[in-house]
């Protein structure tokens, strides 16, 4: 296992690097606006313009600038001019082309904020999602059955912004019909943890809702297959239990690719994916500020954030690897 | 400077039926430039510019906004937005205290004195005015040479030093010194400091008025040289994040300062601070708290300051939802954002909230369509001769409805109808033709704000075409704009009204700064129509609004922003010769003139004189400054603090 382990951990590095560069690329070669331009604001005069570009490192040749961020991020050396642009590694994400403020400062100021927001949401639905699909299986084809996948195919249908500004619109305490929740921008005064988890609560329901359902649907399904196997039959031929049929047998089996599903999903949310969400409530964290940051051409930011998102992506999958491992018994790594 | 505020984002069927509302809401035939009169703004929504009589102390302030402020560093900001935060937080040489049209003395110790024919200006600084934690120590003349030179570094990146105060001799030896040592700010000759009180600008011609004026803006804030120096040696510099305050209030610091609401002081918690600043989270929050080395008026300072914390919350992306929490008092102010039409409607027409919750302010800014001149049909070329090309861009002025385009940001309260280029409030708007715009028969093509087709048709027949209408090849052109409304809706608008004269547009939406900075800004690669483009004034001088945008000296090969490309050797000697008038009516008459001459070449489809519209709560006694066109941090109070 411990071999396993280090394997995909160095294979995690090799896709964080093809990751970076993937981005790069896709910043030079599509069209964007000009960092440097936009840094030195109306009226600049080309002079300004190009001593700005020179200052950013802008001037250098791609591959140049490319090497020179791979060194801040991956090694401690001074390589390629990284003193002079940023300063030197490793984990140094470079500075914010506007406000000049560390990356790895911006991040981990917004990454609280987006931490809570997705730890919340995934406890919603999956005390939402498991038990509805869960008892949709068992119950097949009653009207709960249909009630809830029809209720869950709304939901998945329905676009996240959409629904944040309906639950804003009906449940927020400043603009809502009936004033229940906190309301937009409450995140930014909560001071203590448990006001910040309250003004996050119709936020959870918003983020929670559309992936509750997908749960739904997926473990639906999962089970119906599960509930037909031959080792269920000899479960209950040997007077096992229902409860325990249910739980140990046949949950236990279908649960696998919703734990492939949940790893992905947090890591993903983590990326920054959560954007959505943290647009429409302002909450401040990752998913907003990579918007903020592609309005501005914040280039150092964005790739910091998705830097990051990778990194959460891959560490996730490895840990749903190792769950796996445990779940499945028929699973083993050498 | 470029206008880049005001974002709406609901549909442009509510915009008509708003405009027909707020029609009815007031007049708009007042020609007076000395007020907000001359803006046109319906007398229920024009803003207080004074705090009432029964304004008190004390209470925090939450002020909503959607985006940041472009830079804390006073030596690059820019942003009319960041002006509310440096207004609030500095003392620049002349300030603007609400209801100013012209700049009033802030650290200078009275008016400047203009000597030598407008050739050298000689300011006094208050003695008294103190830095903020850490730096405490008293203000001299030496600090604001030294936050002049280092705006010419690359690393405080500012567009309108260059502009403004190139005519400071040594200014260009500067420059050049700057290209050898990018990271400290160079020696300026023509700026001397003969004590610490005296600082004595030597100026190559008479350009005073202007560079007065420029000295209003927050480049002019002191900067401490002993202090800044380490954080401007950083590449880019890094004093953004360790600015220094002399206004009322200051962003926290870890110094740690902390207000005693019961006397509204305040005072450091922690003496050994670096001064880095804590209360800027950029695109999150901005915390202001009063400064404890301010003591107001004994330092000759107007503004009361009457609240002890203001908080700036930022990333509110929709304006519906953020105005109707200020409006039902859950927040109190709007910053950078306009209300939703969805708003506007509700305020003006209904009676869920009171009607002065909601106000406009004169902006000093234009929007107007730029006809690329270098290029046929509206320029010379493919058989059009230069005289046939005037004819065509009068032609689509004349049939242009610039009341539908205005309806398209929000109807009248957004501004009246442009008919020519200077705005209302600044110099040379009346002298320009005011609200009606210029009078004569070669003006008769923005006469008409609904659009006259009877007169489009016969220019365009002026101009060789026959029918009326454009024929050919040469009647393909393509128009660049937003992606987003609602300047995507004025560019769809438009391009309706040129298929009318019978052009064949080919219309490509893309973000709006790349609108700028790959397209419209750069010659090589502009249109023939920009749809989405305007100016702001700098300062209350009539030379800010018309030398960048239509003087052909400005043209630059990228970051342009004489988007017309209008490059007449008659005007771009009358605009050189009118900077260095000294007489302020002389030069108002003058640039009027000049209003008139660019007007008469049709560079641009000017169509709205733009007001920012602002909300409050009802415990707000908001007050609006005319120059930034924002809610008064520094004069706003609250009625139950």
């Amino acid at each position: 296992m411990l071999r396993y382990i280090v394997r995909r951990v160095l294979w995690g590095v090799v896709l964080l690097f093809l990751v970076s560069a993937v981005i790069f690329l896709i910043f030079y070669v599509f069209p964007n606006a000009d960092p440097a331009k936009l840094r030195a604001g109306r009226q600049a005069n080309p002079r300004l313009i190009s001593q700005i570009r020179e200052q950013l490192g802008l001037s250098d040749p791609i591959w140049e600038q490319f090497l020179r961020y791979m060194t801040q991020v991956f090694t401690p050396f001074d390589w390629f001019g990284a003193s002079q642009h940023g300063g030197t590694g490793p984990l140094n994400f470079g500075n914010s082309f506007q406000s000049n403020t560390p990356v790895k400062e911006i991040i981990l100021d917004r990454l609280p904020a987006t931490g809570l927001l997705v730890a919340g949401a995934v406890v919603f639905w999956l005390l939402m999602g498991l038990p509805v699909g869960i008892i949709s299986a068992i119950k097949r084809r009653s009207a709960l059955d249909r009630t809830t996948m029809v209720t869950s195919l709304a939901f998945i249908s329905a676009p996240v912004f959409w629904l944040g500004l309906v639950a804003l619109y009906l449940f927020a305490s400043d603009v809502g019909l009936i004033h229940i929740f906190p309301g937009i921008g409450s995140y930014l005064d909560a001071d203590t943890f448990l006001a910040k988890c309250w003004s996050l609560f119709l936020p959870w329901l918003v983020l929670a809702a559309a992936t509750a359902a997908i749960y739904a649907r997926y473990l639906r399904s999962s089970m119906i297959d599960v509930m037909s196997e031959d080792y269920i039959r000899t479960a209950r031929a040997k007077g096992v239990g229902e409860r325990t049929v249910i739980m140990r047998h046949e949950v236990r089996s279908a649960i696998t690719p919703i734990v492939t599903l949940l790893g992905l999903d947090i890591g993903l949310l983590l990326a920054g994916n959560a954007i959505l969400t943290e647009s429409v409530f302002n909450i401040p964290g990752v998913g907003r500020e990579i918007v903020v940051a592609i309005n501005r051409s914040d280039l150092p930011v964005i790739q910091g954030i998705v830097l990051f998102g990778a990194f959460f992506i891959v560490t996730f999958n490895l840990i749903v690897d190792i769950a796996y491992a445990y779940l499945d018994p028929r699973v083993r790594y050498q | 400077m470029r206008l880049t505020r005001l974002r709406l984002v609901l549909p442009a069927l509510l915009l008509l039926a708003l405009a027909g509302v707020l029609s009815a809401c007031g007049s708009s035939s007042s020609s007076s430039s000395g007020g907000t009169e001359a803006a046109g703004i319906p007398s229920e929504f024009k803003a207080p510019t004074s705090a009432p009589d029964s304004a008190e102390k004390g209470g925090t302030l939450t002020q909503l906004n959607e985006g940041d402020i472009d830079y804390m560093d006073p030596g690059a900001a820019y942003y009319q937005v960041t002006y509310s935060v440096t207004l609030a937080t500095q003392r620049t040489l002349m300030g603007w205290p609400p209801n100013a049209t012209q700049p009033a003395p802030d650290l200078a110790d009275g008016q400047p004195q203009v000597t030598d024919g407008g050739k050298t200006i000689t300011f006094k600084i208050r003695p008294g005015v103190k830095y903020s934690p850490p730096v405490d120590r008293e203000v001299k003349s030496e600090d604001v040479k030294y936050a002049i030179e280092r705006s010419l570094l690359p690393g405080v990146p500012n567009g309108y030093t260059p502009a403004y105060l190139a005519d400071l001799e040594g200014f260009k030896q500067a420059e050049q010194a700057v290209k050898n040592n990018k990271t400290a700010a160079p020696d300026i000759s023509g700026i001397e400091t003969p004590d610490d009180q005296t600082l004595v600008l030597h100026l190559t011609r008479s350009s005073s008025i202007p560079v007065i004026q420029a000295l209003s803006l927050p480049v002019s804030a002191p900067v401490p040289e002993e202090y800044a120096k380490k954080y401007d040696a950083a590449s880019p510099s890094t004093y953004g994040q360790y600015v220094t305050f002399t206004g009322p209030y200051m962003v926290q610091n870890d110094c740690d300062v902390k207000v005693d609401t019961s006397n509204h002081t305040a005072e450091a918690q922690n003496s050994n601070c670096s001064g880095k600043l804590t209360g800027y989270k950029p695109g999150k929050s901005i915390d202001l708290v009063r400064n404890p080395n301010w003591t107001g008026d004994k330092e000759g300072d107007y503004r009361p300051a009457y609240l002890d914390q203001i908080q700036i919350q930022e990333g509110f992306s929709d304006p519906t939802s953020a105005s109707q929490k200020i409006l039902s008092g859950e927040d109190q102010v709007s910053g950078d954002f306009p209300p939703s039409k969805t708003v506007v409607q509700q305020v003006a027409t209904t009676s869920k909230y009171n009607k002065d919750q909601m106000v406009a302010v004169p902006s000093g800014g234009n929007r107007y369509i730029a006809l690329n001149m270098t290029k046929p049909p509206f320029g010379p070329g493919s058989g059009l001769s230069a005289e046939q090309a005037l004819n065509v861009r009068k032609a689509v002025i004349a049939n242009s409805d610039r009341t539908a385009l205005r309806n398209t940001r929000g109807g009248e309260l957004f501004g009246p109808v442009a008919t020519h280029f200077i705005p209302p409030l600044i110099p040379g708007f009346d002298e320009a033709g005011g609200l009606q715009g210029p009078q004569g028969s070669e003006f008769d093509f923005v006469q008409n704000p609904n659009g006259d087709a009877d007169l489009a048709k016969s220019y365009m027949e002026k101009a060789g075409f026959k029918s009326g209408k454009c024929e050919g090849s040469v009647c393909n052109v393509t128009m660049v704009g937003d992606d987003a409304p609602p300047g995507k809706d004025t560019a769809t608008v438009f391009q309706h009204q040129l298929e009318q004269l019978g052009f064949h547009v080919t219309f490509q939406p893309v973000a709006h700064d790349i609108m700028y900075t790959k397209f419209c800004s750069v010659p090589a690669n502009q249109p023939q129509v920009c749809p989405n483009v305007g100016w702001i004034k700098d300062f209350n001088d009539p030379q800010s609004i018309l030398q960048v945008p239509f003087s052909g000296d400005s043209i630059n090969p990228s970051n342009n922003s004489n988007w017309p490309q209008l490059d007449d050797p008659k005007i771009n000697k009358a605009i050189s010769d009118a900077v260095t008038i000294t007489d302020e009516n002389e030069r108002a008459k003058v640039w009027g003139g000049i209003d008139d001459q660019i007007t008469a070449q049709a560079p641009a489809v000017p169509w709205v004189w733009d007001n920012d519209v602002l909300v409050r709560s009802d415990d707000v006694n908001g007050v609006a400054n005319l120059f930034n066109g924002e809610w008064d941090l520094a004069y706003t109070s609250l009625s139950n603090p």
